[in-house]
């Protein structure tokens, strides 16, 4: 968790020592992986941020439409709401 | 010194990788570094290579843009690596360092870039500088220029290749040598 938020908010953060605190929790592969999962996220929520998705369902299950979603989800995508670690 | 170290070539040998590393070395992005890092997680090397290579030489938005786009945001995500590098292709097709400069700076003054342009180096610049500009009004301009599958295929290319620099920055990968 501590590496996605750094690859978005402070990447000169990770440096060689971080990378060794992450590998004594993950191999090599993993870690790849990770990163992989994390850069592709950070990417991609933002540029879905941009195109004011909103949730298809309701928080009790019905099915909506963008109109309706943006009722109850509010104004402002939860894709481009900082994280409380972030804020 | 980079903080995951690649694969050996010679430890690769599963034919579409290594074929994907073809692919990679003949465009020039990226190099062959990487596919050898990402080839550590065997699984998802091979889509995450296949989506960076398409996104860029493949599609109906001009490679040269993109091309300049990416370098944009490369320079954006303090990426030295993906930032050095150049796309052969691009080359061929005319796009010299001076075209690039201009489309990294000041593009908005520059008389080198169509309005079209202007509004497709926007759209990468805005997206991870203040990404609430990029709004239902900006998205109108857009449409003037480009149509909405083209503007999906901007829109997927700018965010992949972002979170991939932005992955590359955090490996601490250097600029490959001889690159500008």
């Amino acid at each position: 968790m501590r590496y996605s938020e750094l690859m978005a908010t402070d990447p000169d953060a990770i440096d060689a020592a971080f990378l060794d605190a992450l590998r004594q929790h993950y191999s090599e592969e993993e870690i790849v992986e990770l990163g992989l999962f994390i850069g592709f996220n950070l990417g991609y929520h933002t540029f879905f941020g941009t195109l004011k998705f909103y949730p298809l369902f309701s928080p009790d299950g019905r099915l909506l439409t963008q109109a309706e979603s943006e009722k109850i989800y509010g104004p402002a995508p939860g894709s481009l709401q900082p994280s409380e670690h972030a804020k | 010194m980079i903080y995951v170290a690649p694969l050996p070539r010679e430890a690769i040998t599963d034919p579409e990788m290594l074929d994907l590393i073809e692919q990679s070395e003949a465009l020039g992005v990226p190099d062959d570094l990487f596919p050898r890092i990402v080839a550590r997680a065997a699984e998802q090397a091979k889509p995450f290579m296949r989506a960076l290579l398409m996104s860029h030489a493949e599609g109906n938005v001009d490679h040269c843009l993109k091309e300049i786009i990416r370098i944009l945001l490369a320079r954006f995500a303090g990426d030295r690596y993906f930032a050095a590098l150049r796309s052969r292709k691009a080359r061929e097709m005319g796009l010299d360092e001076e075209r690039i400069a201009a489309g990294c700076g000041d593009y908005e003054d520059s008389d080198l870039f169509t309005e079209a342009e202007k509004c497709a180096l926007r759209y990468a610049d805005q997206m991870y500088l203040d990404a609430t500009k990029v709004d239902a009004a900006f998205y109108a301009e857009i449409k003037t220029h480009f149509t909405e599958p083209q503007i999906m295929e901007l829109g997927a290319f700018i965010a992949f290749h972002y979170g991939m620099q932005m992955f590359m920055r955090s490996l601490g990968a250097a600029a490959p040598r001889g690159t500008p």
